[in-house]
């Protein structure tokens, strides 16, 4: 009976060891949060990744580990944040491996998001499987919508066509009695979209699309795109592609006197380089946004933080606003849940409101509301990318039809 | 212990080795970390294309761009019916679909040579990408489709069983009339012509063979993305990896390119995660060295080695 009691000690007090060894290390000895990331560091997308989500990731990360980190009840204390960033050379199959390896191997405590909308499509896959939360950067399409609802994890920041841009876009220029519009666009996953949502969106406020242009993404020569859509006298011209698209169809347009009453392109005119490369020729020309300086204390804030004294040729007015809440959203998700436990930080960004820099801020079927978007329309007016649409975020009046290009310097 | 004793001892202890390394690689998903599987799918992956690429390449010399069509074609299979199809049907459907094209494409331009063949290859990656693209955006109104997603020890498995069969059909081609006949036309096509081999025809079926795994493991690749569009099916990074993976590890042996690879693609994950800023730089380099000072490759200048220091013995004793 001694030795019974004797052995059941001895089981006790090496299962308690055990269980607070377990506790300790497992507790206590959290010093950091790791976040990973497969970026483009190298290849095709490596200047979009750099652009785009890096400045919000670099300035917000430094923000938050000069306050501290981030405060885990779990813990009782402050964690800083601690970025392991890998390259995925802009290729899938490397991304996806590497986002394997940051979960699997690493243990990362969190995953920040790939660049690109097909990577998005890609990544969210594997970070639910997994059950890790992914708050999306740069991609956004109407698809994605549809994967969601399978995908509880995933969390989408980026507006895109139909959510909400297109529809509003499609507004704006029925209210201005726009009856005609010539659209060219990248045959790539983002052009398809908007040319296929704007298809929908135009008609239901009296504009026929009277021009349709696919351009392959080795075309470099716009001019007879340009001429054609001159020649069919359409009110409005769009230019559905990349800044590979965007910006030398602009120039044409100007060597060849195209002016339509709208001009609207993008992504590329939401970025500082537009107007930097066409200065004062910028005037009018339309985009998507999200947000401008002057809207709210809290973006006048955001824009010193990440643009002053630093070349107009990084700010971004579509994305940058929204990555930066969408940080903010994970942020306040970890504090209200007070443990890095992703199951429930999923449940409180599934279900609750944050306060961000867009104002109050959730998640609707894992996309951000669109009643949070501050803007979808921009406008550049006097050097400055205005909120032209919807008009209840607007800080500037739509001007239509937008002036003519100015004429070249004279030699 | 004469000469014959000597070589079937040899060849045993190379066959139990073989038979070890597999059985190894059959149980390690079970007593291993899940990222080793990841990883080992990855090397998988470039040894079938590159060890696909030397079978016809190597052999008789064509230098052929095309592995990126055939991966691509196997890719596209997969998310075309792979979630209709049970999936090792989607496997052999992308194999063999490949197989076709490559039967077809290599009756039209095997008779080119040279520089002719690398370039119309390439172009079939390109012809292949943007056709596909111009069908998905006039057809279905789309650019990229989702593709079923399986467990990582089944992609292994898959990928373990392409290359065991990989390795037999490239053992018994090499060690067949058929391979003498393929190394005959690497050496002097004309000579081979008129000793009576159907120059064309091995060419063609050999290409059509090659091409049936890169299409296999292209099916099995395509569960590993998720996600594909006609860009990332046929990426030409395909094509040109397995040539320098080749020229890398050596194209004299069986096992050239297996080692040659194995290492890059480990090299590639120790550059991207350890030094990521400056990856491309030091892989260029080492990709560099190894052109300039390893012409038989790295197996070739290991065996180099070998014979000299076997001979300096033999001198010494």
């Amino acid at each position: 009976m001694k030795n019974k009691v004797f052995t059941g000690l001895i089981m006790f007090v090496v299962v308690v060891l055990l269980a607070v060894g377990f506790y300790t290390t497992n507790t206590f000895a959290k010093d950091k949060i790791v976040v990973g990331m497969a970026r483009p560091l190298s290849g095709p997308m490596a200047t979009i990744g750099d652009s785009a989500f890096k400045p919000i990731y670099d300035t917000w990360t430094d923000e938050v580990n000069a306050q501290g980190g981030i405060y885990v009840k779990e813990y009782g204390k402050k964690l800083p944040i601690e970025l392991l960033i890998y390259d995925d050379k802009g290729d899938l199959g490397t991304m996806t491996r590497l986002t394997e390896k940051l979960i699997v191997k690493d243990k990362v405590d969190f995953l920040w998001p790939s660049c690109g909308t097909a990577f998005v499509f890609a990544q969210a896959p594997i970070a639910n499987k997994h059950g890790y939360v992914l708050i999306t950067a740069e991609g956004g399409a109407t698809h994605v919508k549809d994967m969601l609802p399978s995908l509880p994890y995933v969390f989408v920041s980026l507006s895109f066509s139909d959510w909400y841009q297109i529809p509003v876009l499609a507004e704006l220029l029925g209210e201005k009695g726009a009856k005609t519009a010539y659209i060219t666009f990248r045959a790539d996953l983002f052009g398809i979209e908007y040319s296929g949502v704007a298809g929908i969106e135009f008609p239901k406020h009296g504009i026929e699309i009277i021009g349709l242009n696919s351009v392959p993404p080795e075309t470099k020569d716009f001019a007879p795109i340009i001429k054609k859509a001159k020649a069919s006298g359409a009110d409005v011209f769009c230019a559905f592609g990349y800044p590979d698209l965007v910006l030398p169809a602009t120039g044409t347009s100007m060597a060849l006197d195209y002016n339509p009453k709208a001009w609207i392109g993008g992504p590329a005119v939401n970025f500082g380089f537009y107007h930097t490369t066409f200065g004062p020729a910028a005037e009018g020309v339309l985009g998507f946004t999200t947000f401008a300086c002057s809207q709210s204390k809290a973006a006048q804030t955001l824009c010193d933080k990440l643009y002053k004294g630093k070349p107009e040729e990084i700010n971004d007015w579509w994305g940058h606003p929204l990555y930066w809440a969408g940080l903010e959203c994970w942020k306040q998700a970890i504090e209200k849940a007070g443990t890095l436990d992703q199951k429930v930080i999923r449940e409180v960004l599934a279900t609750e409101k944050f306060n961000t820099v867009l104002g109050p801020t959730w998640f609707e079927n894992g996309l951000m509301a669109k009643e949070c978007h501050t803007g979808e329309i921009g406008q550049w007016q006097k050097g400055i990318f205005e909120v032209v649409g919807p008009t209840k975020n607007a800080t500037a009046k739509f001007v239509y039809p937008k002036s003519i290009w100015p004429a070249p310097p004279k030699k | 212990m004469d000469i014959t004793t000597l070589k079937s001892k040899k060849s045993l202890i190379w066959w139990t080795v073989i038979f070890t390394i597999f059985i190894l690689l059959i149980f390690l998903p079970f007593y291993t970390q899940g990222y080793a599987v990841v990883l080992l799918i990855s090397i998988l992956v470039y040894v079938i294309l590159t060890l696909s690429w030397v079978m016809f390449s190597g052999s008789t010399g064509y230098m052929s761009l095309a592995p990126a069509a055939f991966f691509g074609v196997g890719i596209y299979t997969s998310a075309l019916i792979g979630k209709v199809f049970p999936f090792p049907i989607t496997v052999l459907v992308g194999g063999m679909a490949s197989f076709i094209l490559a039967i077809l494409v290599g009756a039209l331009t095997l008779r080119l040579k040279g520089i002719y063949f690398a370039i119309f290859t390439f172009g079939l990656v390109m012809l292949i990408a943007y056709s596909l693209l111009f069908f998905e955006i006039q057809v279905t109104g789309t650019r990229g489709r989702f593709v079923i997603v399986m467990d990582y020890n089944t992609i292994y498995f898959y990928m373990l069983g392409i290359f065991m069969l990989l390795l037999l059909t490239t053992y018994l081609i090499k060690n067949s009339k058929y391979g003498l006949a393929l190394r005959s036309i690497g050496q002097e096509e004309d000579a081979a012509a008129h000793t009576g081999v159907n120059v064309v025809g091995v060419k063609v079926m050999t290409f059509a063979i090659s091409a049936f795994f890169m299409g296999a493991v292209g099916s099995v690749m395509a569960t590993k993305l998720t996600y594909i569009d006609p860009f990332i099916a046929f990426s030409t990074t395909y094509s040109f990896m397995p040539v320098a993976m080749a020229i890398f590890g050596g194209t004299g042996s069986l096992y050239g390119p297996i080692i040659g690879a194995a290492i890059l693609t480990y090299l590639e994950e120790i550059l991207i995660t350890k030094f990521a800023e400056v990856y491309m730089l030091i892989f260029g380099a080492i990709l560099v060295a190894a052109i300039l000072y390893l012409p038989d490759g790295l197996v070739g200048f290991i065996q180099k080695i070998w014979r000299r220091l076997m001979e300096r013995n033999h001198v010494d004793t």
